[in-house]
C-alpha cells in the first residue's frame, strides 16, 4: 500500500529520485512521442532542421578555415564538424528542454507526475540528429583518410557529458521560464554567443594562448568548452586537454546538480504559474 | 465491517494571488525586491481550513456552486498544486481524471496515444499492454486505432480518452466533471464503469453539478461554499441542503415565494441543451437555452423576458431583450437560445427580468439568479493556439485571406 503525505509546512530539499525512477516508462513514452512527432513532420521541416547547422558549419569553416587561416591538426571542415556535432546537440536539447515546461502547460495543470520527466525526456530525440551528423563525420574521416585516435573509446563519454550539460542548462531554463517568461529570449542569445566562445571552429589553445592565466580559467567556465575540446581530442588525438579542462567538467556537474535542486524547489508551484 | 482510512485532510487552505500571478516578468520581480511598497496584488483563498476524512470504499460526491473550491480541492488531492496550509494523508495509489485526454497528441495514432496517455496517468507500459484490448473495446474506435487522432471526431476522441482513464486500477479515483463531454449513451457507459469501480471497494471522489448522477453514484457527500465545508455526511442530506440553498444551475420557487407582481410571477428558471434536457454547463460550440416558466395573472398583457449576463468577476457582458406576443392568463414556458461561439469558456451568472417595454414597467428582476459554466474541448480548436483565451465573449470570426501582390 502506497502512503502519501502532503504537508504544506514541510518540504523535501532533496529531489525524489525514487519517484522519478517509478515513472521511467513515462520518460520513454515522452521521448518516443517527440521522436515520432518530429518524423511525422514534413520532409521539408526536417530538411530545414539540418540546413541550419550545415550552413553554419560551412560559414564557420569558410571564415575560420579560409579567411582567418586557422591551422588545425585535421582538415578544418572535419575539425569544425566534430565540434559542431556535439554543440548542435547541446543547443538543441537545451532549447527544447528549456521550453518544455511551458510547452506542456496543459498537461501540468491537469495531472500529476514528476515534472522533471518533461525536460529530461528532451535529451533523447536530439540523439537522432547527432547520430546523423556523426555519420557524416565518419564519411568525411574516411574521405580525408584520417585514422581515429587511440582515445576514441572516450567519445561516448564526452557525448554523455555534453548531454548532462545540455540537461543542466535546460532544467534551469525550464524552471526559470515558468516564473520569468523573459528567459524564453535567453536561449537564442546563449546559442549565438556560445558558438563563438566555445572552441568549435578554432582550437581552444588559440583562445587560452591570448589570455592571461585567470582569464583562461574563465574561458573554461563555459561547460561546453571542455566538452567540445575533449570530444575532438578523443576523435583525432593531438595535444591532450590541459588542467583547465577540468574546470569545464566541474561546471557541468555544478550546472546539472544545482539545476535539479532549483527545479525541485519550484516544482510544486508550477501548476499555479503556467 | 471495520473500515480503513483512505484520505485524511486537516486544516487545508489554498491561497492564490490575483493580479500578480500571471505577470511573471523578471523586471516586476526585481522591482518588488527593491521597493518596499507592496504590489497591487490581492490574495484569494480558494480553500479555507478544510478538514475531513474519507474511508476506504466510500464514493464521495463533492458539490457546490461554481467557484466554491471543488476543483482546487481535487487539484490538491491529485498533487497538481501544493496547499498553502494544512496536511493530507492519502493511503493508496491516486489516479485523477480532471480532463480526458491529457497529453493526447494529434499527430499520433490512437494506439500510440493510449500508451502515451496511460503512462502519463501513471501506468507502466506493461500495464497498458495488458489492458490494451479492454481499452480499445470500451472506446469503440477499433477501426481507427492506427489512424492519427487528429482525424477523429470529437466524440471518438473523448471516448478513447475516457477508455484509457476508466481502465486504470487505482485505489483512489479522483474525477472532475469530465463526463459532460460526449454523447448521452457514452455517458451512461462511463457512469456504469464508475459504478463498477466503486463496487470493487475502491474509493471515488467525484465532482459534478449533476445531482441525479451524484445521488445514484455516491454514498457520502461534501458541500463546499466559498472555500469552506458547509456540510458533510450522507449524500441525501447533502443534496437536500444544496438544492435548498446553494443550487444555482436552476431555480424553483415555492408558490408563495415567487418573485413578480400582480401581472406575472416567475416559477422556475433553468438551462437546457438543444434537446431540451436540463444542463448546468455547455460546450463552447453548443447552443443552450435559458428556460423560464411563469404564470401570467391577467389577460391582454405583454411582459417579455430579458436576460442580464455577467462574468464571475462582475463584468456586465450584455443584456438580451426579447419580444413577446400579447398574453392571456395561464402558465407559460419560454426558451431563449444562446448561440454557440458567443460566450467564452468561463462561468457566467445570468439575471432574469420581466418587463413591459411600452411603458418601461419592471415586473421583476432576479439578479444573477442562475449560473452557467461554458466549457471547451481544446482539441477541436480550429487554430493552433492552445493557451487560455481572455475576454468576456468569444465569437468565432471568419477571415478571408487573399494574395494581393
Amino acid at each position: 500500500m502506497q502512503t502519501k503525505i502532503i504537508d504544506a509546512e514541510s518540504s523535501r530539499i532533496i529531489p525524489n529520485f525514487k519517484e522519478l525512477y517509478r515513472y521511467r516508462d513515462l520518460f520513454l513514452t515522452l521521448s518516443w512521442r517527440d521522436f515520432r512527432v518530429r518524423y511525422a513532420q514534413t520532409s521539408i521541416g526536417l530538411l530545414w532542421a539540418f540546413l541550419q547547422p550545415v550552413i553554419t558549419l560551412l560559414i564557420l569553416s569558410l571564415v575560420f578555415g579560409r579567411f582567418v587561416g586557422v591551422k588545425t591538426l585535421v582538415p578544418h571542415l572535419l575539425f569544425t564538424i566534430a565540434g559542431m556535432s556535439i554543440w548542435t546537440y547541446f543547443s538543441y536539447v537545451m532549447a527544447n528542454s528549456g521550453n518544455s515546461i511551458i510547452a506542456s502547460q496543459e498537461m501540468i495543470k491537469k495531472i500529476y507526475f514528476p515534472r522533471l520527466i518533461i525536460p529530461l525526456s528532451k535529451a533523447v530525440v536530439g540523439l537522432i540528429d547527432l547520430g546523423i551528423t556523426l555519420l557524416i563525420l565518419i564519411i568525411l574521416m574516411i574521405y580525408y583518410g584520417i585514422v581515429p585516435s587511440s582515445h576514441v573509446w572516450l567519445a561516448p563519454f564526452f557525448i554523455l557529458v555534453g548531454m548532462i550539460a545540455a540537461l543542466g542548462a535546460g532544467i534551469w531554463l525550464s524552471a526559470l521560464t515558468v516564473r520569468y517568461r523573459d528567459f524564453q529570449h535567453v536561449v537564442p542569445f546563449i546559442v549565438q554567443i556560445g558558438l563563438y566562445i566555445t572552441p568549435i571552429a578554432y582550437p581552444a589553445e588559440f583562445a587560452t594562448r591570448q589570455l592571461p592565466k585567470w582569464a583562461a580559467a574563465l574561458y573554461y567556465l563555459n561547460p561546453m568548452a571542455g566538452v567540445v575540446q575533449g570530444f575532438r581530442w578523443s576523435l583525432f588525438g593531438g595535444e591532450a586537454p590541459g588542467n583547465l579542462f577540468w574546470v569545464s567538467l566541474v561546471m557541468v556537474l555544478i550546472l546539472f546538480i544545482s539545476g535539479l535542486f532549483y527545479f525541485h524547489k519550484v516544482e510544486d508551484d508550477m501548476a499555479d504559474y503556467v | 465491517m471495520n473500515k480503513e482510512l483512505a484520505i485524511r485532510v486537516e486544516g487545508l487552505s489554498k491561497k492564490y494571488t490575483i493580479g500578480k500571478q500571471k505577470d511573471g516578468s523578471l523586471r516586476s520581480s526585481l522591482g518588488n525586491l527593491f521597493s518596499l511598497k507592496n504590489s497591487n496584488s490581492e490574495n484569494f483563498w480558494a480553500l479555507k481550513d478544510v478538514s475531513f476524512e474519507i474511508q476506504k470504499g466510500d464514493v464521495v460526491g463533492i458539490i457546490g456552486k461554481n467557484g466554491a473550491g471543488k476543483s482546487t480541492l481535487l487539484k490538491i488531492l491529485s498533487q497538481i498544486t501544493k496547499p498553502t496550509k494544512g496536511r493530507i494523508e492519502i493511503y493508496g495509489r491516486v489516479a485523477s481524471l480532471l480532463e480526458v485526454g491529457t497529453g493526447f497528441h494529434p499527430e499520433l495514432t490512437g494506439r500510440e496515444n493510449i500508451y502515451l496517455n496511460g503512462t502519463i496517468l501513471g501506468m507502466t507500459r506493461k500495464e497498458v499492454k495488458t489492458k490494451f484490448d479492454e481499452i480499445v473495446a470500451f472506446s469503440g474506435v477499433e477501426k481507427f486505432i492506427d489512424t492519427p487522432v487528429k482525424h477523429y471526431s470529437s466524440g471518438m476522441y473523448v471516448r478513447l480518452a475516457f477508455a484509457v482513464a476508466a481502465n486504470l486500477e487505482p485505489e483512489i479515483l479522483v474525477i472532475d466533471e469530465v463526463l459532460a463531454v460526449g454523447d448521452g449513451e457514452f455517458q451512461k457507459k462511463c457512469l456504469g464503469k464508475m459504478q463498477d469501480i466503486a463496487n470493487h471497494g475502491r474509493t471515488v471522489l467525484f465532482v459534478s453539478h449533476d445531482i441525479e448522477t451524484i445521488t445514484t453514484l455516491c454514498s457520502k457527500g461534501i458541500l463546499l461554499d466559498k472555500g469552506t465545508i458547509k456540510e458533510i455526511g450522507e449524500i441525501q442530506n447533502i443534496v437536500r441542503t444544496y438544492t435548498d440553498h446553494y443550487q444555482d444551475s436552476f431555480k424553483i420557487w415555492e408558490h408563495d415565494k415567487r418573485p413578480g407582481d400582480n401581472i406575472i410571477k416567475l416559477n422556475k428558471v433553468f438551462i437546457v441543451d438543444s434537446e431540451q434536457n436540463q444542463i448546468y454547463q455547455a460546450n463552447i460550440d453548443q447552443k443552450f437555452g435559458i428556460c423560464v416558466e411563469y404564470e401570467v395573472l391577467e389577460d391582454d398583457v405583454k411582459p417579455a423576458p430579458n436576460y442580464h449576463f455577467f462574468t464571475n468577476t462582475n463584468t456586465y457582458c450584455f443584456v438580451a431583450i426579447l419580444d413577446t406576443e400579447i398574453l392571456s392568463k395561464g402558465i407559460y414556458r419560454a426558451i431563449t437560445w444562446v448561440p454557440p461561439h458567443l460566450l467564452n469558456n468561463q462561468d457566467y451568472r445570468i439575471g432574469v427580468a420581466f418587463t413591459t417595454q411600452k411603458n418601461v414597467h419592471i415586473h421583476l428582476y432576479e439578479k444573477e439568479i442562475i449560473s452557467i459554466k461554458i466549457i471547451e474541448n481544446k482539441s477541436i480548436r480550429k487554430h493552433e493556439y492552445g493557451g487560455a483565451i481572455p475576454g468576456t465573449v468569444r465569437p468565432d470570426l471568419k477571415s478571408e485571406i487573399k494574395k494581393i501582390n
